[in-house]
Order: C-alpha cells, then structure tokens, then sequence
C-alpha cells in the first residue's frame, strides 16, 4: 500500500510538485501519468526517500521510507535502469544487492533466468543494451518478491515480447495482491495494463481514479449497414449526431435508446457500444 | 484529489527479512566487495600492492647503500598512499559519477549508516593494501640485503604503514562522499596535495609541516616524530569523513 499526502516540493519560488495526495491499495496497477516536468520523477523520489520533500509525506506500508528497516524487501523499485556500474557484470550487481537486502545468492540465478538475462549475466553491464538493463533492473525490484513495485519508465526499450511480458508480471503481482505503481509515457502500454490512473500536471493531480471511469465518454458509438439513414432516424429523433468515418457518434444517448430507434426504423446495426475516450484524448485533455 | 482504491480479497504479505534492518558489519563487507567488483578497482589495488616490490627490487639493486627499511617504507607507503587516496576517493564518489548511489541509498536509506559502513571498508582494505605493501617491501628488502642493511625501526614503520594508509584512504572517502563526482574529487585532492602542498611548504614551510598529510605519514613511518603526524592525520580523516556525511545527508539524489 502507498499513501501520499500533501506532498510537494519546491526549489525556490517554483513548486514542482504541489500537494499531490493519492492512495493506493494492493492488488491494483496504477499508472502515473504525466508530461515530462509535470513532477512524477520528484514524486516517486520523494515516495522512496531520495528527494526529501517540502512538505507533506510519502508512506509505504504504512511506514515513511526512510524508516523501513529493510526497504527492498517491502518495495522492489527500478527508477533509473542506468543507475549501474558499467565495469560490474549483471550477476555481480544482483549479487551485491542479494547480499545486501539479505536474500539467499541462488536467487539471483532465477531471476536472471526469468527476466531473459540468464547467458548475460557474466558480462558487464557497460556491454548492455538499453531493453537488458531494463530486465536487470526489473530483477533487482523482485530480488525479495515483495508486495510493492515502483517502476519508472520500465517498458524503455524492452522489444514487443519483453513488453507483454512485463505487462503479464504486473497484472500476476496485483491479481496476488502486489501494488504496482507504474510511471510511463507510453500510453498505449499503460492503458492496456493498468486498471488505476493518477495524471499530474504542472506538479498536481488532475486526475485520480479507476481507468475504465476516466475513459467513459458521454454518449454512443454506432455502427450501421446504411449508416447515412441511421444518422437522419437519430437526428429526427432529437439527438445529436457526429459522424467518424463509417461510425457515427451520439452524444448524450444511450444504447438503449439508439437500439431502440434503430429497431423501430428498421436498421441493421453492425456495431453498438459506450463512446469511451481513448487515453491519449484524456491525457491531453487534461495536461494541455 | 485522492481516490481510495479498492482492497483486493488477498494482499502480497511482506517477507519476514522487511523487519531485518542489514546489519553494519554485512554492509562493511558489501563495501569493501563493491571496491573489488570492478576492473578498475582491481587494477588500482593490485597496482598499490604490487608495485612497492619492483620498486624495492631496484632500489637495492642500483644504490650502494640502500636506505634503512624504516626509510624505505615510509617513501614507499607514502607513494602507495596516492594511490590510496584514489580507492577512497571510487568509493564514494564513484557512486554519483555512475548513478549506483540511487540504488545504495534505495536499500539502505540511513545515509549516515551506509557512509559508516563505506568509511570502515575504506579503512579496512587501505590497512589490508598497506600490510600487503609492509609484507612486499620487507620480503624484496631481506632477500636483497646486505650485510650493512639497517631494519632499525622496521615493527613501527610497519604499524604506521599500515594505520597512515589506512587512515588515508578514509580521506579519500570522505573528500569523494562531499564532492560526489570521481573525476572533480581526484583532481582537486591531488592538486591540493601534490601542488598546494608544494607551493605551501616553500611560501610557508612550518605551516607545510603542519599541514601536509603525505609528508605527515612518511614522518610517522620514518619514526622521525609521532604526536604531529597523528595530529595532522587525525584532523584530515576526521575534517574530511565529517564533512562527507555532512554534505551526502543533505544532497537530493535526481
């Protein structure tokens, strides 16, 4: 569980974050969303007590990070996957970070095998691509399988199979009753794994809640054999009709009342569903 | 805006290991694994450790009267503390030149803590390349001497050897951990030392001898003085290893 209150962080007169509150509980993915400079980074900086903040606090399990006694093996974290020394090799920089959270050496060995990096292991990391140290990264958060997973941008680089993948992990650790805190600019990925969003914009949350609410647009998205006349029986029943390419939209109608007037003029519908948003339309919407 | 998201009916339970906070002495080998982990490490090291020996060799070799055992350690040690310097220096500093810092206060965020620990695997392996310069530089000396060799002074030229270095390399950890950049660090200290000193000891010579913390230890090692020497290292390692945590505890990781 993370609980942010109030945070916010100013460097001289410009605050860049500004009283950020959320709280987040197991079992969910939430993505972090935000353009660059909007305050993710510092936020999670300050969550994981790198950056101390200005005001306000960060708790995870319920404790500041600054006093967890062990704090990898309650939050497994990957906030820079260049944050390793080029000269050690993959298995040398997981060995250190075993020893040092106190979890037994052949851990490493699973781990490099899971996240794909098993025949690199005993190379050095400066030999590394972008995608590998990402995985390496990924395996350090998990090295102590704990319940909380804080990732800034760890779908950089990874290749489309390394993505499904990663996406598969961190649904398997919600649907355990992990809580992953995800932190991307790649809204298509976020929007296919997430199922919670927190967007900052200019240092606050413009937006907090369960994806599918977010999305929800206002009104119906419809789909007919003869999609012109289907378009004249709605508008000659009072409603507003927008047309996008063969789909029309219907704002502020239901699908009931759309099947229904179809029904009763005679129309065949080949498509009929809720006119969601999608997530880059929302982003933009609300950090333009 | 907050939203309270719904509580799954299982939580991930943390491991028991979350209560267990590293203990020092783990974090003091973690240190002292890190320095040795790299090629660069390694080759610093085994450069400060090996090369007293050829240096030895020679010396007996070419002059007809070597110096006393005594006086070639402290000229050794000294020279072998630059590089010691340098290993302090990596330690600390070479943890916010590549970034790894982030994962090092990540694990153990008491700042304070994990510089202790970096201090005393600093001191540890300059006493260790320092025994090892001791063990080299008597082993060459006692099969290349003569019937004239002097090893008048030679136990506590060995024991200073061996608390100068290692004293000197928490020096370097301290001046890395309060400048955070490697390259910044080395080449400042090593001016301070080879040019201020310079300059310093010819403009104000007494103020040199009070100063310098290389000509410090080639004194307590040559058996020349004990009580300044000590002082003057004292002040270092405490000035450098205070400001170092200082600085670290405050600076923002980005």
């Amino acid at each position: 569980m993370i609980t942010v209150t109030g945070l916010t962080k100013r460097y001289a007169d410009n605050t860049v974050v500004d009283d950020v509150s959320f709280t987040l509980e197991p079992g969910t993915v939430t993505g972090f969303l935000g353009p660059n400079g909007a305050g993710k980074t510092t936020t999670l900086r300050m969550i994981t007590g790198l950056v101390p903040p200005t005001a306000g606090e960060a708790r995870v399990c319920g404790r500041r990070w600054t006093d967890l006694p062990n704090p990898a093996a309650v939050a497994g974290t990957l906030l820079d996957a260049g944050a390793v020394h080029p000269g050690r090799t993959g298995r040398t920089h997981l060995a250190i970070m075993a020893a040092t959270i106190g979890v037994p050496s052949r851990r490493v060995d699973e781990l490099l095998d899971t996240v794909g990096l098993g025949n690199a292991g005993r190379r050095r990391i400066g030999g590394y691509s972008l995608g590998m140290r990402q995985r390496l990264g990924i395996a350090a958060a998990l090295l102590a399988d704990p319940p909380v997973l804080i990732l800034d941008e760890p779908a950089n680089g990874l290749d489309p199979e390394g993505i499904r993948w990663m996406r598969e992990l961190l649904r398997e650790r919600a649907d355990r009753g992990g809580t992953v805190l995800l932190s991307s600019h790649l809204l298509g990925e976020v929007e296919h794994t997430v199922d919670r969003l927190v967007v900052i914009g200019a240092g606050r949350v413009v937006a907090d809640g369960p994806i599918g609410a977010l999305l929800a647009g206002d009104g119906v998205r419809v789909r007919a054999v003869d999609a012109g006349a289907l378009a004249g029986s709605l508008q000659a029943a009072g409603l507003t009709v927008s047309a996008d390419g063969p789909a029309l939209t219907v704002a502020g109608a239901t699908a009931e009342q759309v099947g229904r007037i179809a029904a009763e003029r005679g129309h065949v519908l080949t498509d009929l569903r809720p006119a969601d948003r999608g997530l880059e339309d929302l982003f933009f919407q609300l950090t333009a | 805006m907050t939203a309270v998201l719904d509580r799954p009916a299982t939580v991930l339970p943390t491991r028991p290991l979350a209560d267990r906070r590293p203990p020092l002495a783990r974090l003091i080998g973690l240190e002292v694994r890190k320095s040795l982990s790299t090629r660069s490490g390694l080759a610093l090291t085994a450069a400060a450790a090996v090369l007293p020996a050829g240096a030895v060799g020679l010396m007996m070799a070419l002059k007809d009267s070597p110096p006393t055992a005594a006086t070639m350690l402290a000229l050794l040690g000294t020279l072998v503390s630059m590089l010691l310097i340098a290993v302090g220096v990596l330690a600390t500093a070479g943890e916010w030149t590549h970034g790894t810092v982030q994962t090092t206060f990540l694990a153990v965020p008491r700042r304070g803590r994990v510089l202790t620990a970096k201090y005393a695997g600093a001191a540890l392996l300059g006493a260790a390349i320092s025994a090892i310069v001791v063990a080299s530089t008597y082993g060459v000396a006692t099969i290349g001497a003569g019937a004239g060799f002097s090893w008048t002074g030679a136990g506590v030229a060995a024991v200073a050897t061996v608390g100068a270095g290692a004293a000197l390399t928490v020096v370097g950890a301290g001046i890395g951990a309060a400048i955070g950049n490697a390259p910044a660090a080395l080449t400042g200290t090593y001016l301070v030392l080879l040019v201020g000193m310079t300059v310093l000891d010819n403009a104000r010579p007494t103020w040199g001898k009070h100063v310098d913390p290389l000509s410090a230890m080639f004194d307590l090692v040559e058996g020349d003085a004990t009580a300044r020497p000590i002082a003057i290292l004292a002040a270092w390692l405490l000035v450098t290893a205070v400001a170092g945590i200082a600085v670290t505890r405050r600076r923002a990781i980005s």
